[in-house]
């Protein structure tokens, strides 16, 4: 699935062979995007979910000087609106990749595994269960607090306190889960791993991400109350 | 975003918004989630043993304004209605009742599966209570 395996037109300038780069390999002009290279191969990158975030950095700020539109000022407003779309695109691809979540996202996104609406999987009732409950407790919390019952409301926040404490916790599992499958599925890549294996370890990582989901909104939702102060 | 009138209906006056003791016999208890957002609902039913019929239904959402209000329209759509009938309300149903957006979608879906899992749950304890005729009275709890 290499971008230069994928027909795409020669050069607009020179009509040198497309090097999938962002530049011609023969004349430098800037070159279209080709739309289904993806935000990893933007950044000459493999499809490995452990990425070295000073490297994206500096293939970043490498790229952002290189497609600037100030360098395009001179230039025909086609390759200027060229510059445009890969700056545009180069902003939302560093956005996506530097966070490991929505990097993994966008790569399940990208092979057809998570789809809005469509995520039919449930996480275990047990999780399911919980969650709700310290949803009650938040919903209990703020209505104590807006009902100015002090007593109950400092008693509510301790419980949350230690709720929210859990759950921080429970992310921290699902996270060095999450970190473990990311291993797995590099080393995958490595021994250019079967259609199979790949398929089983992106069904892996899109169950973890599910239930990182729900953790992840009741700690913010815990975090969120306690950070107002009461009668706020 | 905007909301249709209905949405926004029963967002403000939530139909059946409660619980039931989830330890009787007669209640069928659905909890599900959507992993897209973190939301999760609970829809609980009450059926009559002879005749099958859903006689009562309570639902309680932690989501969006369209995740309530299809919970709130799917306890009023299986109230007065058999569990088969009830396990034939489908989440476009749904979203045609109440105008959802193509991005509201999965809260409708949400609303479905809360349905089927209720009765899944009770059809569960049906099989439960005939292994165990002798079963004892459910504890008070709500
Ligand atoms: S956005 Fe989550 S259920 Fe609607």
């Amino acid at each position: 699935m290499s971008v230069s395996s994928l027909a795409f037109p020669a050069c607009w300038n020179c009509g040198a062979p497309p090097g999938g780069g962002h530049f011609c390999v023969g004349c430098g002009k800037i070159q279209p995007l080709d739309p289904a290279s993806g935000y990893f191969a933007f950044f000459g990158l493999p499809e490995k979910l452990n990425l070295d975030a000073a490297d994206l950095d500096r293939r970043y700020l490498a790229l952002s000087w290189k497609l600037h539109p100030d360098n395009f000022v001179r230039a025909e407003e086609f390759e200027r609106n060229l510059s445009l779309d890969r700056s545009s695109v180069l902003n939302d691809a560093y956005r996506v990749l530097r966070d490991p979540v929505s990097r993994a996202e966008y790569l399940l996104a990208r092979h057809g595994v998570r789809k809005e609406g469509q995520t039919k999987q449930q996480a275990p009732p047990e999780l399911l269960e919980e969650v709700f409950e310290l949803n009650e407790s938040l919903e209990e919390l703020r209505a104590a607090r807006r009902s100015g019952d002090a007593a109950e409301s400092v008693a509510l926040a301790r419980s949350l306190e230690t709720a929210g404490r859990n759950f921080q916790a429970k992310l921290g599992e699902v996270d060095s889960e999450l970190a473990g499958a990311f291993g797995e599925w590099d080393a995958a890549l490595d021994r250019s791993a079967g259609e199979d294996d790949r398929a089983r370890l992106m069904a892996r990582m899109n169950e973890i991400l599910n239930r990182r989901s729900y953790i992840r909104n009741l700690v913010a939702g815990v975090t969120q109350e306690l950070g107002e102060a009461p009668g706020e | 975003m905007a909301y249709s009138e209905k949405v926004i209906d029963h967002y403000n006056n939530p139909r059946n918004v409660g619980s039931m003791p989830k330890e009787d016999p007669k209640v069928g208890t659905g909890m599900v989630g959507a992993p897209e957002c973190g939301d999760v609902m609970r829809l609980q039913i009450r059926v009559n043993p002879e005749t099958q019929v859903i006689e009562d239904a309570k639902f309680k959402t932690f989501g969006c304004g369209s995740a309530i209000a299809s919970s709130s329209l799917a306890t009023e759509w299986v109230k007065g209605r058999t569990v088969e009938d009830a396990l034939s309300i489908k989440n476009t149903d749904i979203v045609r009742e109440l105008a959802l957006p193509p991005v509201k979608i999965h809260c409708s879906v949400l609303a479905e599966d809360a349905i089927k899992a209720a009765i899944g749950d009770w059809k569960r304890k049906q099989g439960a209570e005939e292994s165990q005729a002798s079963a004892a009275a459910a504890p008070a709890e709500d």
